[in-house]
């Protein structure tokens, strides 16, 4: 499905106001502050990106399942489902819909507890908890909450067009392309549609490879206040990730962190 | 940790509470209409009395979401179009975990309207339909696979039973292609399809360079497998028409469906298809198979002796849609442009154009089915089922025809019995057409709907 965009579940349902965001993330917020918030994210974001790795997805099948990720916490608070064991799941459900192929339980699991035990080791002490039942049930209601809405544009392709258009350059477009990748980390791909994220990107890397663009920009015919405000978001998380140290931090806010409560005990 | 932490206890209710079951909504008990590999098809109506639609219930074949699933979802939540299958809604049945699909209800497929036909041509009885028919029902299917290719999506597995053509209702005479179970995303191949499911279109609809081994598919191969309906809408019997023993092979090289396609359309010749000598099997094909054995044949005289003359406009467009060689053969939105739709009778948007329609509704499948539940079985029976046939065509090729009836009325192994409707299913004479007033409000019981922005956007006006 990578036909029309603006008639896509994408455009018409998952293009969501900033001022939604804020209010649905009200009660999450009221107990981490937002730059809490936000490296909460990104850590999950990086889980999801270093599991698909090591399930050799493609970048593709990794960035969808981050905004499925992300598009269930845009409607839910972190406390409803354990993001460790959501982000799993995203990658499970992510990689049938692109047709990687079905992951088999066994390896899904296997690659969470590795994936926790050698990499982020510094944010869990103990070993994975889940299983396979936990992600098939899980999947259930992240598809319930995605309302089916799976198929999801990413800016690669419209970032490999416009490079292309600019005489391709090897350089910027491998730039361009890791800055698509930590946009991830920000809320962009739930506020713009792919193209002005992939336009972003692209300005971001000129500036800093220095290359000179500027009337190539001017004749996209764009609007360019958003292509600023989506460079804004992801300068902002160049400079946070600037002074913050995610292995010293990042315990003390998973324990921060809403989490889910058992039935209430009689 | 306890599972007890992995979800929120409030949350798990919450979603419980709110989340509506498929047996609430629907009556759909002993209304099954149709077995397919990957589901079972059920005519359902609402309990409410809301509307007096009919629609489809499709559960999925096994349980949890299977990519086949996944993909199916995924494309038809995003696919509106007048002649693709619209899905309304998904239901997640967290118990069984079960996976239910609901569609409109679609009371005709070519499948049954051809197998109709060929039964009237062998007791010689005619069926009266409009003379434009044929050409109405082509001219949909053309639109519908133009708006998936357009989109990138393929669907791979064309054939009769996946055309659906809506009965009696707003959307009379209307062609829905449906069962995406399989279409796929081709612009970007992950992996070379062959590798993903070994067997995808029933061999008789499948294009000679997926039986050599093309390693992907392509737009081409759809217009292959419409080219084959066409032909079968005019003739009634299925054009390349070949007995099905290795169909859980692996191997996509498949002898005796080629010389079939062969023996109808002759041997290719190497200036109409000049890459033939690049497929993977082409060292086989020149291994097993003598030309000259086909020197006699040609698509030319397999129609005439169906009563399509050479010189007619359905027989030009038929043998562009019909081209060995995939790059040459016609697209989708040239085949709409063909002299043919141009000339009277014009397509017709209601294929029966108003008049009675002559085929029966869906009946009922008994529950005797459910023992046979397994698909192995269900094929393997069909398989013994279409080699009989064979025999005994062997045996009697005059009697042709009457064999090939028998080996369609073989293809759903279900037997077929007509049922009083239960309750809740008042007689299907009631298919008024339904006020579009109604219809919207229809939209407004519904939580999952899945329209287009505009009609979203109507809602939401509507409603707040
Ligand atoms: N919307 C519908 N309305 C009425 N009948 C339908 C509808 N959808 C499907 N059917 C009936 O059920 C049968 C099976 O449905 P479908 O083709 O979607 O399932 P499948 O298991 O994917 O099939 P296949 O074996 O062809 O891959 C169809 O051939 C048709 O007879
Ligand atoms: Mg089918």
């Amino acid at each position: 499905m990578s036909g029309n965009f603006w008639q896509s579940s994408h455009h018409q349902q998952w293009l969501l106001d900033k001022q939604d965001l804020i209010r649905e993330r009200q009660h999450d917020l009221s107990i981490l502050a937002e730059d809490e918030y936000q490296k909460i994210f990104i850590f999950f974001a990086s889980v999801i990106q270093t599991l698909g790795e090591q399930l050799k997805l493609r970048q593709q099948v990794i960035a969808t399942a981050t905004v499925y990720f992300k598009r269930f916490y845009a409607r839910n608070s972190l406390k409803t489902i354990d993001p460790l064991l959501l982000a799993p799941t995203c990658i499970f459900l992510a990689s049938k819909v692109e047709e990687f192929g079905v992951i088999s339980n066994s390896r899904l699991i296997t690659t969470c507890q590795n994936v926790i035990k050698n990499k982020f080791s510094y944010a869990y002490t103990q070993e994975f908890p889940y299983r396979t039942n936990h992600i098939l049930e899980c999947e259930f209601y992240l598809l319930e909450n995605l309302d089916c809405c799976l198929i999801v544009y990413q800016p690669y392709r419209p970032l490999l067009q416009l490079v292309q258009d600019l005489g391709h350059e090897e350089q910027l477009l491998t730039l361009a392309w890791r800055i698509v990748n930590d946009s991830l980390r920000t809320d962009v791909c739930l506020l713009y549609p792919p193209y002005q994220i992939a336009i972003g990107c692209l300005q971001i890397a000129c500036v800093i490879l220095q290359k000179d663009h500027k009337s190539w920009f001017a004749e996209l015919n764009v609007d360019i206040e958003k292509i600023q405000e989506i460079a804004r978001y992801i300068i902002n998380l160049f400079e946070l990730w600037k002074t913050y140290d995610e292995k010293k931090e990042i315990q003390g806010l998973l324990g921060k962190m809403p989490k889910p409560k058992a039935a209430p005990q009689r | 940790m306890s599972t007890a932490y992995m979800m929120d206890y409030e949350f798990k209710m919450k979603t419980q509470n709110e989340r509506v079951k498929v047996e609430d909504l629907f009556d759909y008990e002993g209304c099954k209409v149709g077995r397919g590999t990957y589901g079972h098809v059920y005519k359902g109506r609402r309990k409410d009395g809301s509307d007096s639609k009919d629609y489809a219930l499709k559960q999925i074949e096994g349980t949890g979401l299977s990519m086949s699933a996944c993909r199916e979802i995924a494309l038809l939540r995003e696919l509106k179009h007048p002649n693709v299958i619209n899905l309304i809604r998904v239901f997640l049945s967290h118990n069984d975990r079960k996976v239910w699909l609901l569609f409109d209800f679609a009371e005709h497929d070519l499948w049954h309207i051809i197998k109709f036909h060929r039964a009237a041509k062998a007791n010689k009885k005619p069926v009266l339909v409009p003379k434009g028919m044929v050409k109405s029902l082509l001219y949909q299917i053309l639109d519908g696979i133009h708006y998936l290719h357009s989109n990138w999506v393929l669907h791979r597995d064309l054939k009769p039973a996946n055309i659906l053509v809506m009965g009696e209702g707003p959307e009379r005479g209307r062609v829905k292609i449906a069962d995406m179970g399989f279409a796929r995303l081709f612009n970007a191949p992950l992996k070379p399809l062959a590798d993903l499911d070994p067997v995808v279109v029933t061999f008789w609809y499948r294009a000679p360079e997926l039986l050599l081994g093309a390693r992907h598919y392509t737009k081409a191969i759809d217009i292959w497998a419409i080219g084959c309906i066409f032909a079968e809408l005019l003739t009634s019997e299925p054009i390349f028409h070949c007995r099905q023993e290795d169909i859980k092979t692996s191997n996509p090289y498949h002898h005796d469906q080629l010389d079939r396609i062969f023996n109808v359309m002759g041997f290719p010749h190497e200036k109409d298809w000049e890459d033939i000598k690049k497929m993977p099997e082409h060292p086989t094909l020149l291994k097993d198979f003598k030309k000259n054995n086909y020197v006699n044949c040609s698509l030319v005289k397999y129609m005439d002796r169906h009563k399509i003359k050479p010189d007619s406009k359905a027989f030009h467009l038929l043998q562009k849609l019909l081209l060995m060689d995939p790059n040459k053969r016609i697209t989708s939105e040239q085949a709409m442009q063909d002299p043919y739709f141009q000339e009277e009778p014009l397509p017709t948007q209601d294929v029966f154009a108003g008049c009675p329609i002559p085929y029966p509704k869906r009946e009922f499948l008994t529950d005797d089915d459910q023992e046979e539940k397994s698909d192995n079985k269900r094929q393997t029976q069909q398989q013994q089922q279409t080699q009989n046939n064979q025999q005994s065509q062997q045996q009697n090729q005059q009697n042709n025809q009457n064999n090939q009836q028998s080996n369609q009325d073989n293809h759903n192994t279900a037997k077929r019995v007509r049922l009083s409707a239960p309750q809740g299913h008042p007689s299907q004479v009631n298919q008024q057409q339904i006020p579009i007033s109604q219809q919207q409000q229809e939209f407004h019981h519904q939580q999952m709907m899945y329209n287009n922005g505009q009609q979203q956007q109507q809602n939401f006006q509507q409603r707040f």
